[in-house]
């Protein structure tokens, strides 16, 4: 906690990331007490952790003159960041029932990383900040990571709504959840937009490739183009009809935790330091 | 007069808890049959204020009379005007007096004394009754404000507690199930095949969701097409529904066929050209007219008779686990009431 004092960008993450928590407790109980949903106060909880989250990450990017995308921590705050963005702008047009609760909680658990200092390591300025081109394959690669995220989230709530009916469970969660049909083009849908910004991504990653191919791992490249395959396998699959409904569900989770496990590997195989300076909050926080 | 003109508030009657059903038949009253009886009994000297409660599992007289001593001689009419033997009367009806009176009214309005524990019915049934009474003026300010205050009563533990949480009728259950399953049932389409009563109450109760439209199926075409035009439907030929299948959303399967109607491999080939749509079959038959094979199948959703109903025992336990919340809620609300009766038949008296 000090060290989120000297660093105000930490806490306004961290109070950030309590928030989610509360706003995932404040809908969790209800459920679990069968008592009745607070939609009111788990959104407000929501929008109060995002507007903290935005500020922690506007001063943490004022830090680092750029998209704070340069080591785990922040890639997880963004990803976080990009869901809850998401969640407004797409839960008020497809009223999606309790998605406001799995984003909290999704949001909550990648607010455990502030909890996690070795994650927020220095970093080398030279990748992330100043190249536009970088700037925003790096944007739209971590919002389509967003757009995943939600995709895994609708998958999981279709999963949980066609257990409950398969298995005749009627209580708890399930009157709660939106029905199998919407949860299931929700999915298809959400797949689809972020498929279409990680492709956009790759694009704009391309140009800085080619430009400066020796910048750019390997192993980085070869990670991010699996990801998009496997996204745009199931995408085929799924409109040639061969992948639908549960089967569907299940690959969008499964391939969200891959991406998400491919983070890491892609983390550490970026250029160690070259030309830049750590960024100073980073440092900061390594020195504590 | 009395000390205590709210000394002599009372009610009596016999409902679906201690009667048993050919005596409640002869007890039950329809709406013009019970306002006949109160602007009757109205009339009867000492008795100041009166009204009659008739659903189908209760008869009730709720009245405000000069004293206790007129009571005997107004059962008595009762039975004479039911022509209901005195000694079945003794037997079976039931008596509250002053604020146990308060309390009944509470509970019935709430939902709490009837059969289905929170249906939602009744209140209506007490409003209606309550209407006509005051419309023949043999209602005045005692009885009025006993009514009025009970509907907020009631409003106040259905509000607060979980007794009119989730259906127990087998039409509102399905269309939960089938809001489970497509959400807004405006699009979905209905089969409904065979013309049997509960078949046909389902799919009214799917009609009131909304539903895009509702065929019929049954073996003698007739049937299908006097039930589909009550529908507002088509009826389809029996042997043509399996190839029609895929074409609908929610089929709801009644017939009395002694063998089953929907085989797995029609269901798989319906499955199969719905290319991931979900479908929902519902079989009220009994024996049964689905092959419980296809449960399994993704995308398909099957439920029968005893599905339907361990789902109407799981909400009704649920609702009976409510009764002491809201039984408490309405012991506050009639004992204020109480209170505020009291004071103002005092100052009336005084």
């Amino acid at each position: 906690m000090p060290d989120a004092l000297d660093n105000p960008d930490r806490l306004f993450l961290i109070i950030g990331a309590l928030l989610y928590g509360a706003a995932f407790i404040a809908g969790l109980l209800p459920l679990l007490l069968r008592r009745k949903y607070p939609p009111a106060l788990v959104s407000t909880l929501t929008a109060m952790g995002f507007a903290l989250q935005t500020i922690g990450l506007n001063l943490r990017g004022l830090e680092v003159k750029g998209c704070p995308l340069g080591n785990s921590f922040e890639i997880a705050q963004f990803i976080g960041w990009s869901l809850v963005l998401l969640y407004f702008i797409i839960g008020p047009v497809f009223r999606i029932r309790l998605l406001g609760f799995f984003v909290a909680a999704l949001a909550a658990l990648g607010g455990v990383t502030c909890l996690i200092p070795g994650l927020d390591r220095p970093y080398p300025h030279s990748l992330s900040s100043g190249n536009p081109w970088i700037e925003l394959h790096a944007t739209l690669a971590l919002f389509s990571y967003g757009l995943f995220a939600l995709v895994a989230l609708v998958a999981l709530m279709f999963l949980i709504q066609r257990h409950g009916l398969k298995e005749k469970k009627y209580q708890g969660i399930y009157p709660y959840l939106p029905s199998v049909e919407k949860l299931d083009t929700m999915g298809r849908r959400l797949l689809l937009a972020g498929l279409l910004g990680l492709t956009a991504a790759l694009l704009f990653g391309a140009i800085f490739y080619l430009r400066n191919s020796h910048l750019v791992p390997v192993f980085k490249l070869t990670v991010t183009c699996l990801v998009w395959a496997g996204y745009l396998g199931v995408a085929i699959l799924q409109l040639q009809g061969r992948l639908v409904t549960r089967r569907h569900a299940i690959a969008s989770i499964l391939l969200f935790l891959l991406a998400l496990l491919a983070l890491w590997p892609v983390q550490n195989a970026r250029s160690l330091p070259e030309t830049g300076a750590p960024s100073s909050a980073a440092e900061d926080s390594a020195n504590h | 007069m009395s000390a205590d003109p709210l000394q002599s508030l009372f009610v009596f009657g016999c409902s679906h808890h201690d009667t048993p059903l050919e005596v409640r038949e002869r007890f039950t009253l329809s709406p013009d049959q019970a306002g006949a009886l109160g602007q009757n009994l109205h009339q009867l000297p000492g008795l100041k204020e009166c009204l009659v409660l008739g659903t189908c599992n209760r008869t009730e007289i709720y009245g405000l009379a000069q004293s206790r001593d007129h009571l005997p001689a107004l059962e008595q009419h009762f039975c004479s005007q039911r022509e209901i033997q005195t000694s079945d009367f003794q037997k079976y009806a039931y008596r509250h007096h002053n604020l146990d009176t308060l309390q009944h009214l509470c509970e019935v309005s709430a939902g709490l004394d009837s059969q289905m524990v929170g249906e939602p019915e009744i209140l209506g049934q007490v409003k209606d009754a309550y209407a006509r009474a005051k419309t023949a003026q043999s209602v005045g300010p005692v009885l009025s404000r006993l009514f009025e205050k009970s509907f907020q009563a009631a409003k106040a533990a259905r509000t607060q507690t979980g007794i009119n949480r989730g259906h127990v009728g087998i039409g509102n259950i399905t269309a939960d199930l089938s809001n489970r399953i497509f959400g807004r049932l405006d699009q979905s389409r209905v089969l409904l095949l065979g013309s049997g009563e509960v078949g046909a109450a389902t799919a009214q109760a799917l009609a009131g969701r909304g539903v895009a439209d509702i065929s019929v199926s049954s073996r003698t075409l007739e049937n299908a097409q006097k039930l589909a035009r009550q529908l507002g439907g088509a009826a389809i030929d029996f042997a043509d529904f399996p190839a029609q299948l895929h074409r609908f959303d929610i089929v709801v399967s009644s017939t009395a066929a002694a063998g089953q109607v929907l085989s797995l491999e029609t269901v798989q080939e319906a499955l199969r050209k719905r290319a991931g749509k979900a479908l929902f079959l519902l079989d009220l038959a009994m024996p049964r007219d689905i092959d419980p094979a296809v449960h399994p199948l993704d995308s398909l959703y099957l439920y029968n008779l005893d599905d339907l109903s361990a789902i109407a025992n799981e909400n009704l336990a649920q609702r009976k686990a409510e009764i002491e919340k809201a039984r408490r809620i309405l012991k506050n609300q009639a004992w204020t009431l109480w209170l505020q009766l009291r004071r103002r038949t005092r100052l009336t008296t005084a």
